[in-house]
């Protein structure tokens, strides 16, 4: 082997730069990831590790950013990155609850979907976290009550999600549909259905749920209609999916994957695009879009890459690897939920062991001619 | 005067490059080994450099242990070189040499010129089975596919023609030189370090680069992985007499596996770390040795400027950590001085109860203006007295053209001599301290350290 090897030389300034591009080119190539810990850096120490898995993820309309563990045992928390505050409130530790499926945020309350190892979920509902006094200078922060809604018919729950007015949630067990009401929870069963992933909000503000394998349904809150095979998905593959959503701004625009990684938009009134590209990997494990309409997602096992999907271009561009070097120096493997943050960065759950917020900041796009 | 020596620079320059600075600085003839600080007769702690001149593109030896037969096995690995592998050496008594056993890539079918990243090293995964005579061995990646200059594990995760296939676990039979079985134990990743639970035949082990806490039950042979630990690997894992598993996080804190609760806990303290210009941040275990009784281990961290600590595992919920200072010397803490340059590792016991290890020393103008008749850069074999700490040194290891500043492994030999590995020469090889006849025991080795 010594003696047939291709001979590369070091000192060329041609290796360098492939070394550096190898080395360097790998990780978050444009924006910056910042890796914030699920404590208050300083004051508290973070959620253990093994319960730490972040799964679940909402913002509030003042921009906090609310969330729900997985692992050993799930846990309740609030994430504030604005004014003076910077840092992670463990608000509830779950106990024989280990799956946080999802989180939605009201007007003036929150609730959480908690799943107990046996599968059972139930339905945590408390206030919204007020702004607190400046956490650089002093502060005081007490655990709130939380009110425990039950579950329907002890199945999972599967997902839920705030309906575009923040009155309602809507979500679904595995084999129900639900609604609660914000101002004042309480679950409601809708109808039987069959729950098998992400719902999302659609254009015109219906509640949007796969429907078999190949369709969506689509639950009017108003009229509490539920159309069934509202929406034909697109051609793709589409045996665990839709699993993802990302809502952009304020058309309501909805981005979805394939199994492989296919990016479609969905419209209420258009219905799917063809299309948009591929991600470089699959599956696509969640993603969110910034204010000009970008979407940033994550996909891959294992170590996953971020991408980019610019409707502008019309392309997917790949990210890299997370990396943080700001507040935790922190490789970032896998995440599992996505939200958009106030200023459109992107926050991402990270759904490993030492699970972070991870926040996002895009690359600013340079002014057109 | 000092040279900065990152990664790229120090594998690249391994060889060459440092001997002719050193050299033009400091003439040979004024390179003897530094004199003993007390030697208890002439020609005690004698230096001998054993090269691998069989495996001349290696530029490593990050594993050196004693195998459960008492003889001494290094690994003699290339990770710089693109398409190198590791070789497995061991110390022959007999014509005072090293016997080359096998190549790795070859026994375990995965060869340097695959296109992978390859089969390239063993690091700090050696682990012996004292009933059957096996040594178990993990290897690790980072060595280059044969036409590429450098390998990211991060890059080719997804690339099946170029990522690593994964670390190769090898149960190697001393009693008969046979590799008796080989499998992949970690798909895609190398194992960073191994550690043998022998009275439950399981071996633990971090993987790299996820940092995964990684159990391999050998009855079985099926693995499993209990979850991510951070993202800068720990160097070393140790056992405590409840079978309890320990090791480090990337904040400094001490992580222990419990097989009762099966679970990763942290400790609710950082280890000693230097209060000036660290955080405990990167204070991971690099090297850790159990004292003869097991009550307790000594430990370096591995960090620039690393802390020595005794820890007793066994005592109290959380064990007590005793700060026993840092090992190497003081410093500009406006800059980060070279992990290469300053370093601590080979902490063994030897037959004479005391605990010797390998510290870096350097010459820098204003902390530690040493004089012409020491070179740039020294590895300092110390001896730790346990029961009054005193420290003392006993000699610097001596190698025959290069810089010896950073030893990776120590271990002692059944007759009672010291071993080092040695990083960053090329080829790399092992250094032998003949230990003076009154610290010398039969089967100094024993008890044995269970991990790489």
């Amino acid at each position: 082997m010594d003696e047939k090897k291709p001979k590369i030389d070091f000192n060329s300034p041609a290796v360098q730069q492939e070394m550096d591009h190898i080395v360097h080119g790998t990780f978050v190539k444009q924006g910056t990831m910042v890796a914030f810990p699920t404590g208050f850096p300083g004051a508290t120490i973070p959620i253990l590790a093994d319960e730490s898995h972040i799964t679940a993820l909402d913002t509030s309309l003042q921009g906090f950013v609310y969330g729900g563990t997985s692992g050993k045992r799930s846990h309740i928390f609030v994430g504030m990155f604005h004014g003076v505050t910077g840092m992670v409130f463990d608000m509830k530790a779950v106990d024989d609850a280990t799956h946080c499926p999802a989180v939605c945020c009201g007007k003036a309350n929150f609730l959480a979907c908690v799943n107990a190892p046996s599968g059972g979920g139930r339905i945590l509902a408390s206030r919204l976290q007020p702004w607190p006094y400046d956490l650089i200078q002093e502060w005081g922060f007490r655990r709130p009550h939380f009110d425990d809604l039950g579950g329907v018919a002890g199945e999972p729950i599967v997902h839920a999600v705030a309906d575009a007015s923040r009155d309602h949630a809507v979500g679904v067990t595995t084999h129900h549909l639900f609604s609660v009401d914000l101002g004042a929870p309480k679950i409601q069963v809708v109808t039987e259905i069959s729950g098998a992933g992400r719902l999302a909000v659609g254009s015109k503000g219906g509640i949007l749920g796969p429907d078999g394998a190949g369709h969506l349904w689509r639950f009017d809150l108003k009229t509490r209609n539920l159309e069934r095979q509202a929406f034909k998905l697109p051609a793709g593959r589409w045996e665990k999916s839709p699993g993802v959503w990302a809502r952009a701004g304020q058309r309501g625009l909805l981005y979805t994957a394939d199994d492989d990684g296919q990016l479609f938009s969905f419209d209420e009134q258009r219905g799917f695009s063809a299309s948009l590209g591929k991600t470089m990997l699959a599956p696509v494990t969640c993603m969110a879009a910034t204010l000009d309409g970008r979407v940033f997602g994550s996909c891959g096992f294992g170590i996953a890459k971020m991408f980019c999907y610019d409707p502008a271009r019309r392309e997917v561009t790949n990210i890299g690897v997370a990396v943080s070097l700001f507040e935790r120096r922190r490789y970032g493997y896998v995440f599992g939920d996505a939200v958009t943050g106030r200023d459109g960065e992107i926050i991402f759950g990270e759904d490993d062991d030492g699970g972070h917020l991870w926040l996002y900041f895009p690359r600013i796009q340079p002014a057109s001619a | 005067m000092s040279r900065e020596i990152d990664r790229r620079e120090f594998f690249r320059s391994s060889g060459a490059s440092l001997l002719t600075v050193g050299a033009a600085l400091y003439p040979r003839d004024g390179m003897a080994a530094a004199s003993p600080a007390s030697p208890e007769t002439p020609g005690d702690y004698k230096v001998k450099w054993y090269e691998f001149t069989e495996h001349k593109v290696s530029d490593t030896c990050w594993s050196l242990s004693v195998g459960p037969d008492g003889r001494i096995y290094a690994a003699a690995c290339a990770e710089g070189v693109p398409g190198g592998v590791v070789k497995v050496v061991r110390y022959n008594e007999a014509k005072d040499g090293l016997d080359y056993l096998f190549d790795v890539d070859k026994m375990v079918d995965d060869p340097g010129n695959s296109g992978r990243a390859t089969q390239c090293k063993i690091h700090y995964s050696f682990a012996p089975s004292m009933h059957d005579g096996i040594l178990y061995m993990a290897t690790h990646l980072s060595g280059p596919p044969i036409d590429q200059p450098a390998y990211s594990p991060w890059l080719s995760w997804h690339d099946e023609k170029r990522c690593f296939r994964g670390s190769a676990l090898l149960a190697f039979d001393t009693k008969t030189d046979e590799v008796k079985w080989w499998e992949t134990m970690i798909p895609k990743e190398g194992c960073r370090c191994l550690l043998h639970d022998e009275e439950r035949s399981l071996l633990y082990a971090i993987s790299y680069p996820r940092d995964h806490f990684i159990i391999f039950d050998l009855k079985t042979r099926q693995r499993r992985d209990v979850g991510r630990l951070g993202s800068i690997n720990s160097q070393t894992l140790f056992l405590d007499k409840k079978h309890r598993v320990w090791t480090t996080n990337d904040y400094g804190h001490l992580v222990r596996y419990d097989p009762e609760k099966d679970r990763l806990e942290m400790s609710p303290f950082v280890l000693p770390h230097n209060p000036e210009f660290q955080t405990g941040w990167h204070s991971v275990f690099y090297d850790v040795a159990p004292s003869p009784d097991r009550e307790c281990v000594y430990a370096v961290t591995w960090i620039a400027n690393s802390y020595l600590m005794r820890i007793w595992p066994n005592e109290g919920e959380w064990p007590r950590v005793e700060d026993l200072g840092p090992v190497t010397q003081k410093r500009d803490p406006t800059v980060s001085v070279d992990t290469f340059v300053d370093h601590c590792g080979g902490l063994t016991f030897a037959g004479d109860g005391q605990l010797y290890f390998v510290a870096s020393r350097w010459r820098d103008p204003v902390y530690n203006p040493m004089g012409p008749d020491h070179k740039e850069r020294e590895g300092v074999v110390w001896r730790l007295n346990p029961a009054t700490l005193e420290k003392e040194e006993v000699t610097c290891l001596v190698h025959p053209r290069e810089l010896a500043q950073y030893v990776s492994r120590g271990a002692v030999d059944h007759n009672g001599d010291l071993f080092f590995g040695h990083v960053g020469s090329r080829p790399s090889g092992i250094f032998k301290v003949e230990m003076p006849a009154s610290r010398k025991k039969e089967n100094a080795h024993l008890p044995i350290r269970m991990w790489g």
